[in-house]
């Protein structure tokens, strides 16, 4: 045992009311009595029945729809806390409503208000749902009409998609918090490009679950875009304002999480046309090029058969050219080969002429003086050459004279 | 190669194509190669279309399970 303090007690009693999930978020119904307002513009006063009174507190800046007077009949949101400088029970409202509007409306609207004013409704937050996704999540009942319709819908326009079933129920005790668990395990597969969200036509309480704070939150912070088809379309709910997209009916939904199959068609038709159109449109091109450069070429023609006249005498007169010098030089040859022929001692030898040389010393003999009797000389002629040695040497002309081989005639 | 290509990409390349071959400047082989690879790029794709079939899987969730073990479907 010990002793506690005030302040220790009035803390223990708040930090309880205050975790309370009861007493931290709901609605009280009852007459306005002692209402006053501080300096600072926060409203205080008290909400009464016939058995029992609860002291209020609406501070400056929340939301109040009304203007608040002694004995009006209000339903307020908030919590209940302990005020410790007092050590009074209070109510913190939040919300003032006038009595008379049903409890689910009463919670739509704030809700609805609270998540505005969050921002989760804004249009810069709204994802674009992918053009050609590859993997839809639904999120549904399963083997309901919704699913079926969803199902053919998806099968007829775009049959190359794949759909991840999460089935949850969508009304009734734990549905908000089959919906939230559908939404995170489609989140935690890979490659979900698209969430679908959906339920069939109902009441206000049947459609509740998309009313409920966890799943626009589940909805708000959902990895993949989604696309919300609730009821029908004249049903809003929390969840459509939060949705990426919002469809007016499951049906819809589906339309528009995909690409219809015709468009697709005519789209690549178009895009075929085109293909055919724009190399046409290349080899007519081409074509015309074609056409231009021969008229260009016809143009200059003219000048080429001058050429070709041209080239044609030239080569006709170098031909002359070069004939006449070769016949020049064939003369030439000629009278030199001659020259050559006067020349060669072969010719002299063939006239019967012969070269006589000193065998010893290989001198060529012109004179008597040049050698002696007995000595060995080579005598070329002609044809060949022999040996001999010299027996009698005569000097003078008439020694040369005798038995020389006289001419013809 | 193009046999591997998603609807998409194959959708996007013939239509980067035809945007190249209407934008002009190219010599007469190459419009025509483009001009090839696009017409097989539309066969794919229309191919693709007709000989797909709608894939359909189910995720186990908790209350999936809880609604099997009642047996009931609520709509």
């Amino acid at each position: 045992m010990r002793i506690y303090s005030v302040d220790e007690v009035t803390g223990y009693l708040r930090e309880l009311l205050e975790g309370d999930s009861l007493l931290t978020d709901l609605w009280i119904s009852g007459e306005v009595s002692n209402l006053s307002q501080s300096a600072a513009g926060h409203l205080y006063f008290t909400l009464k029945d016939e058995a029992s009174q609860l002291r209020c507190v609406l501070f400056r800046g929340e939301r109040l729809d009304l203007t608040l007077e002694n004995g009006a009949a209000v339903v307020a949101h908030g919590h209940i806390s302990v005020y410790e400088v007092t050590g009074s029970l209070q109510f913190y409202v939040d919300l003032v409503q006038p009595e008379g509007v049903g409890i689910l409306h009463l919670e739509f609207e704030r809700l609805k208000a609270e998540l505005e004013a969050e921002g989760l409704f804004e249009v810069a937050r709204k994802r674009e749902t992918p053009p050609f996704p590859r993997r839809i999540g639904v999120v549904t009942s399963p083997g309901s009409a919704v699913l079926h319709d969803i199902t053919n819908i998806i099968s007829r326009r775009y049959p190359l998609v794949e759909l991840v079933l999460a089935p949850t129920p969508v009304q009734g005790d734990g549905a908000a918090e089959g919906i939230v668990g559908a939404i995170e395990a489609l989140n935690e597969m890979e490659g979900i490009d698209v969430v679908i969200v959906a339920r069939g036509g109902g009441s206000l309480e049947e459609l509740w679950a998309f009313n409920e704070e966890k799943v626009a939150r589940a909805i708000a912070s959902s990895k993949a875009p989604v696309i919300s088809g609730v009821g029908h379309d004249t049903d809003f709910t929390i969840a459509d304002f939060v949705a990426d997209l919002r469809a007016p009916t499951p049906s819809a939904a589906a339309e528009l999480a995909v690409p219809h199959r015709s468009e697709l068609e005519s789209r690549i038709q178009s895009q075929q046309r085109a293909l055919v159109a724009a190399l046409g449109g290349e080899i007519s091109q081409r074509g015309t090029e074609l056409v231009h450069l021969t008229n260009r070429l016809r143009y200059l023609s003219p000048d080429i058969a001058r050429y070709r006249q041209r080239i044609d005498e030239l080569t006709k007169v170098t031909s002359i050219r070069v004939a006449s010098l070769l016949t020049i030089d064939r003369e030439q040859l000629r009278s030199q080969e001659l020259e050559l022929g006067a020349l060669s001692p072969i010719a002299t030898l063939s006239r019967g002429y012969a070269q006589v040389q000193h065998s010893a010393t290989g001198e060529v003999v012109s004179r008597v003086g040049q050698i002696h009797r007995g000595d060995a000389i080579d005598v070329r002629v002609s044809d060949g050459m022999f040996k001999g040695r010299v027996t009698t040497l005569k000097k003078g002309l008439q020694a040369w004279l005798k038995n020389f081989p006289s001419k013809k005639g | 190669m193009a046999e591997e290509l998603s609807f998409e990409e194959g959708l996007n390349r013939l239509e980067k194509i035809v945007q190249t071959l209407e934008a002009g400047g190219l010599s007469l082989e190459e419009a025509i190669s483009l001009f090839e690879e696009g017409m097989q790029l539309a066969k794919i794709c229309n191919q693709r279309l007709d000989a797909a079939e709608l894939k359909i899987s189910q995720l186990q969730t908790a209350f999936d399970q809880e609604i099997h073990n009642k047996g009931e479907a609520p709509c």
